[in-house]
């Protein structure tokens, strides 16, 4: 018996050593080809995107503008990823007595906190942890609108931002000294803006129908500003993605249900 | 050349993490790993004919290619959905079996079948 377990890992070891080899010989040569990148993308976005799109940041020139259509189905990607992890998370049933469990769980962690912390939902915080999150996350929830709504001319736009403003949620979940959520990182709260942040979002792509310019067209195209889409959309996504994300978080901290 | 033979080994240490380990944290960890090293490919790819970031302030003369970072933010999100979901598919697991290894969660689906 023992001799068989011993064979079946050995067995399990040269499996493993083979799949990589055969995944190092397929990627070779994709790593190390040294054919010429085609420029030709690349002039023509540095002569005229600018001028189509308004935007000086090229990145989001094309993923707001010439790609938008990208962008949408990234932004159902998301919110599928949100409703099937929560789907996922919220009814699980457990099939075998959870006194099972020996090695790689959670319950054998032993909490952080002092010995006098009363609120459970805190066990595994320390309170430097919650000082210190609780300072910060204004700051990083500042900085993340920043970089959504500086979109078009710096490095940055609206799914960068919504990440930065999605550990500013997280930070000020974290840092809350009561027990449960309140405030911002109410789960609540979260899910109604992310709501209201996909229904504008629709309702901006479908803006352009009105001056005729079709769906996902730009209706601030030919007026003085036609950066405009582009901000407002930076805007709507960095909340769509903040608030999802920040939510689905907080609901893998438990706070959830 | 040594960018890309250090983005080869991070592939096959992600790749390493996805077949080799047997704990699912750390496969997800593994194809996180993998997913960045195709990402920094990509990155690394369209940075070569050009110095510059595509941000058109009036100074910039040699641009990189900025279609392929467009398509790598997309693949970042898709990739932090594939691992909320490859997490939330986790924690059902641990919660149905009792455990993240993977010999054990079917050893303990198979005797409750």
């Amino acid at each position: 018996m023992k001799e068989n377990s011993k064979r079946s890992r050995y067995w399990s070891r040269f499996t493993t050593v083979i799949a990589i080899v055969a995944m190092a010989v397929v990627l070779l040569p994709i790593f190390l080809n040294d054919t010429s990148w085609p420029i030709e993308a690349r002039d023509y976005l540095a002569h005229s995107g600018t001028e189509e799109s308004g935007a000086i940041n090229l990145v989001s020139a094309i993923y707001l503008g010439y790609r938008v259509f990208d962008t949408f189905g990234e932004t159902i990607v998301l919110l599928v990823a949100v409703l099937g992890t929560m789907g996922m998370l919220s009814r699980v049933e457990s099939l075998v007595d959870t006194s099972l469990e020996e090695e790689h769980t959670i319950g054998s962690v032993s909490g952080f906190s002092l010995t006098n912390e009363k609120r459970r939902s805190h066990a595994l915080r320390t309170h430097l942890l919650e000082v210190v999150t609780g300072k910060i996350g204004p700051i990083v929830l500042l900085f993340g609108f920043y970089v959504m709504l500086y979109g078009h001319v710096s490095p940055g736009g609206g799914f960068q931002g919504g990440v930065i403003i999605a550990s500013g949620i997280v930070f000020l979940a974290l840092g809350n000294p009561q027990e449960g959520s309140s405030g911002i990182s109410n789960p609540e709260l979260l899910v109604r803006l992310e709501s209201a942040a996909f229904l504008t979002l629709i309702l901006v792509f479908f803006s352009g129908l009105l001056i005729g310019n079709g769906f996902f067209g730009n209706p601030l195209a030919h007026t003085q500003i036609p950066v405009g889409y582009i901000v407002i959309l930076n805007a709507v996504i960095g909340m769509k993605v903040g608030t999802s994300l920040g939510f689905m978080c907080i609901a893998m901290m438990g706070g959830g249900s | 050349m040594i960018e890309r033979a250090l983005l080869f080994t991070l592939f096959l240490i992600g790749f390493y993490g996805i077949v080799g380990k047997k704990h699912i944290i750390k496969k997800i960890f593994g194809l996180n790993i993998l997913n960045n090293a195709a990402v920094i490919l990509f990155i690394l790819e369209g940075s070569r004919i050009g110095t510059d970031a595509p941000i058109m302030d009036g100074q910039a003369s040699a641009i990189v290619d900025p279609v392929p970072q467009a398509l790598m933010l997309t693949a970042i999100v898709i990739g932090v959905c594939i691992t909320a979901l490859s997490l939330a598919l986790a924690v059902h697991l641990y919660r149905v079996s009792g455990s993240f290894d993977i010999d054990t969660i079917r050893m303990r689906i198979q005797d409750e079948a």
